[in-house]
C-alpha cells in the first residue's frame, strides 16, 4: 500500500497536466467542428484538394463525413491514441526504474519485500493514473458532443472508443514497463518507448499510403481500432481487442521475470 | 553460530570482475571489519548478501538461510546503509523514516525521534537540502530504526565529523551489546580498528587475509625505527619477517612479526644514533595489501 501511495503521489502533477491537455485538446477540436459548420463551405470538396499522403499523417485518409459530428470526432481517436500511448508508456518506464534513477534502489529494494511486492502496486499505479487519463477523456468529449450536437453526447459511441483506448493504454503501459526492466536504465528506457511509438505511427501512416502493405497492419497497434469503425459503426474488434490484451499480459509477465532477475544499480 | 556464511561467492558483471571465490564468516554478536580500497569489492560483497545483485556463483547464507532464496524475509532483521547515500529528494526526513518504518512489522515509532536526536538530525528538513553527512545520518536512523539482529554499514562514515563518528560509533556498540551483529565495511583502518574485533581484507575482488585485529596488532608486529651514523647495509636485514622496510638516508623503517631476539642479534656491533620500537598502526600493517601488485 505504501509504494502505492508513493507512485499515485509521484504521478499526480503530471496526471492533472495531461487531463487538462487532453481536455483542451477536445475543447479546440470541436471549436473547430463548429467552424467548419458555419462556414458552410463544401468540406468534402475542400479536403479533395489535398494530397492523400496529408490526409493521412492527420487521420482523415479515409472518406469521412467531417460535417457530421461522430465524423468529425473520430479523427480524434489517432490523437487520442498518440497522446495516451506517450502517456502510458513513459509511466511504465519510469515506474519501473524509478528508484534505480534516482539511486535510492538500495534503499527501497533492501526492505524485507519480494520485487514483485514493488513492481504490482506500481503497475496498479499506472492502471490508475491511464484510467483516470481515459475518464477525463471520456468525460470531456461526451460534454462537448453535446454541445455542438443538440445535446447528444453520444455516450454509446464513445464509451466503445474509450474501451479501445483503454485497452491501447494498457498494452503501452506494458510495453513501458517491459522496457524498464530490461534495459539498463530509464533514460534508455523511455527512449526506446518513444522510438516504438513513433515507428507504429509511421507504420501505421505507411498502411494507409500503400495498399501493398496492408500485411504490416498487424504490427502497429494504431491499427488494431479505427476511429471510424468505432464512432460510426458503433463496433469494436474483438480479435485485435483480444490480441492487444494477450501481448499487454506478456509483456507483463515479462517485467516481472525480468525485473526478477535484475542486477539493481546503486 | 555463524550470522553471515559467505562461501566461494563471485560475481562478474559480464567481463567485469566484481568479486572472486570470496569466503568468510561472522559470528554471532561480533563487529567484524571488511576493510579494503575503493573498488576491491566490498560493496558488491554486500549488495549481494541483500539479494540486490545475484552471484554468478557460489553461495552466501545469512542466519543460515540462503540470502537470495530467502531474501525478503532475512531482509527483516537486517538493517543496511548503503555507501552512497539517496533518497528521495522531495520527500523530508521524516517521512522518508515513516516510509521505511512502514516496510517492518511492528516498529516502535518514538525511536526515529530518539535517534535522530543522538545523530542530531533535523526531521523537517527537505532530504535534497540535506549535505552529504546529514544524509548520512539520515541513513544510519533508517538502518536501525527497526533493530535489526544484523547491521550493515557499508562505509558509513563518510562525510561525519569527528565528534558525529564517535557518536555514531557508541550507538553501534550500544546496538552491538544488546545483540546485533555488525559488519562494517570500510577503506579506513583506524576507524576498523577502534570498533571491530575481527576483520577480513579484500583487494582486487579476493580476500587476501581474515584477522583477529588485537591479536595481530599485540602479539606479532613491531614497528622499527633504526637511526645510523654511517652507511646501512640493508641486506644486513635481510630476515624472514620483515616487511614494509624503507630507508631514508640514514634512517631505516619497517615492520618486523616473529621473534623480536633475532633482530637484537643483528643490531650487535652497529653503529646506531637512535632507535624506536613502536605499535604499528593498521594502516601500517596493512599497507602491503593495499598497494597493487603490477
Amino acid at each position: 500500500m505504501n509504494i502505492f501511495k508513493k507512485e499515485m503521489k509521484a504521478n499526480v502533477t503530471s496526471l492533472i497536466i495531461w487531463c487538462c491537455a487532453q481536455v483542451f485538446i477536445i475543447y479546440a477540436g470541436m471549436m473547430k467542428y463548429q467552424g467548419f459548420i458555419d462556414s458552410h463551405v463544401d468540406m468534402s470538396k475542400l479536403l479533395a484538394g489535398f494530397p492523400k499522403e496529408i490526409m493521412v499523417i492527420f487521420g482523415v485518409g479515409s472518406s469521412l463525413d467531417l460535417t457530421k459530428v461522430a465524423g468529425f470526432y473520430s479523427v480524434f481517436f489517432l490523437y487520442f491514441m498518440l497522446l495516451a500511448a506517450v502517456h502510458a508508456v513513459m509511466f511504465g518506464a519510469v515506474a519501473v526504474s524509478r528508484e534505480e534513477r534516482d539511486h535510492c534502489a538500495d534503499f527501497l529494494y533492501a526492505k524485507p519485500i519480494r520485487r514483485f511486492q514493488v513492481i504490482m502496486p506500481k503497475l496498479i499505479a499506472g492502471v490508475i493514473n491511464i484510467l483516470i487519463f481515459n475518464m477525463v477523456t471520456f468525460g470531456a468529449s461526451v460534454f462537448f458532443i453535446s454541445l455542438h450536437n443538440n445535446g447528444d453526447g453520444m455516450f454509446n459511441q464513445v464509451s466503445l472508443t474509450m474501451l479501445a483506448l483503454f485497452i491501447l493504454q494498457l498494452f503501452f503501459l506494458a510495453l513501458g514497463a517491459m522496457f524498464g526492466a530490461v534495459l539498463k536504465n530509464t533514460k534508455l528506457a523511455t527512449s526506446v518507448s518513444g522510438a516504438f511509438i513513433l515507428g507504429f505511427f509511421l507504420i501505421s501512416v505507411a498502411v494507409d499510403l500503400y495498399d501493398k502493405l496492408t500485411f504490416l497492419k498487424i504490427f502497429t497497434p494504431f491499427k488494431y481500432f479505427e476511429g471510424s469503425t468505432l464512432m460510426l459503426d458503433n463496433q469494436l474488434s474483438f480479435t485485435s481487442a483480444v490480441i492487444l490484451l494477450i501481448v499487454s499480459v506478456i509483456f507483463f509477465a515479462l517485467t516481472f521475470f525480468a525485473f526478477n532477475r535484475r542486477d539493481l544499480k546503486t | 553460530m555463524n550470522v553471515i556464511e559467505i562461501n566461494q561467492l563471485t560475481k562478474y558483471y559480464g567481463k567485469h570482475r566484481g568479486i572472486e571465490n570470496v569466503t568468510f564468516s561472522v559470528e554471532e554478536g561480533e563487529i567484524f571489519g571488511f576493510i579494503g580500497p575503493n573498488g576491491a569489492g566490498k560493496s558488491t560483497t554486500i549488495r549481494a548478501l541483500l539479494s540486490l545483485i545475484h552471484p554468478t556463483s557460489g553461495s552466501a547464507t545469512i542466519f543460515g538461510k540462503d540470502c537470495i532464496k530467502y531474501g525478503s524475509e532475512l531482509r527483516r532483521d537486517i538493517g543496511y546503509l548503503p555507501s552512497e547515500v539517496f533518497y528521495y529528494e522531495h520527500m523530508k526526513v521524516l517521512e522518508v523514516l515513516k516510509y521505511s518504518a512502514s516496510f517492518y512489522d511492528n516498529v516502535n515509532y518514538t525511536r526515529i525521534q530518539t535517534l535522530a536526536d543522538v545523530m542530531d538530525l533535523d526531521l523537517n528538513k527537505r532530504i535534497d537540502d540535506l549535505s552529504y553527512g546529514n544524509k548520512k545520518k539520515v541513513g544510519i536512523v533508517q538502518g536501525l530504526l527497526h533493530e535489526p539482529k544484523l547491521i550493515i554499514l557499508d562505509e558509513p562514515t563518510g562525510g561525519l565529523d569527528p565528534l558525529m563518528q564517535q557518536k555514531f560509533f557508541d550507538l553501534i556498540r550500544t546496538e552491538n551489546k544488546k545483540g546485533a551483529t555488525v559488519l562494517f565495511s570500510s577503506h579506513i583502518l583506524s576507524e576498523v580498528q577502534k570498533l571491530c574485533g575481527r576483520v577480513a581484507i579484500i583487494k582486487d575482488g579476493t580476500i587476501v587475509k581474515i584477522e583477529n585485529i588485537r591479536d595481530m596488532q599485540k602479539h606479532n608486529y613491531k614497528k622499527f625505527t633504526l637511526e645510523y651514523s654511517g652507511v646501512i647495509d640493508v641486506h644486513h636485514f635481510n630476515l624472514d619477517g620483515i616487511t614494509n622496510l624503507t630507508l631514508d638516508k640514514n634512517t631505516l623503517h619497517f615492520l618486523f612479526k616473529g621473534d623480536i631476539n633475532r633482530i637484537v642479534e643483528r643490531l650487535q656491533g652497529q653503529a646506531l644514533l637512535n632507535m624506536l620500537v613502536e605499535e604499528p598502526s593498521l594502516e601500517e600493517i596493512f599497507m602491503h595489501y593495499y598497494q597493487k601488485e603490477d
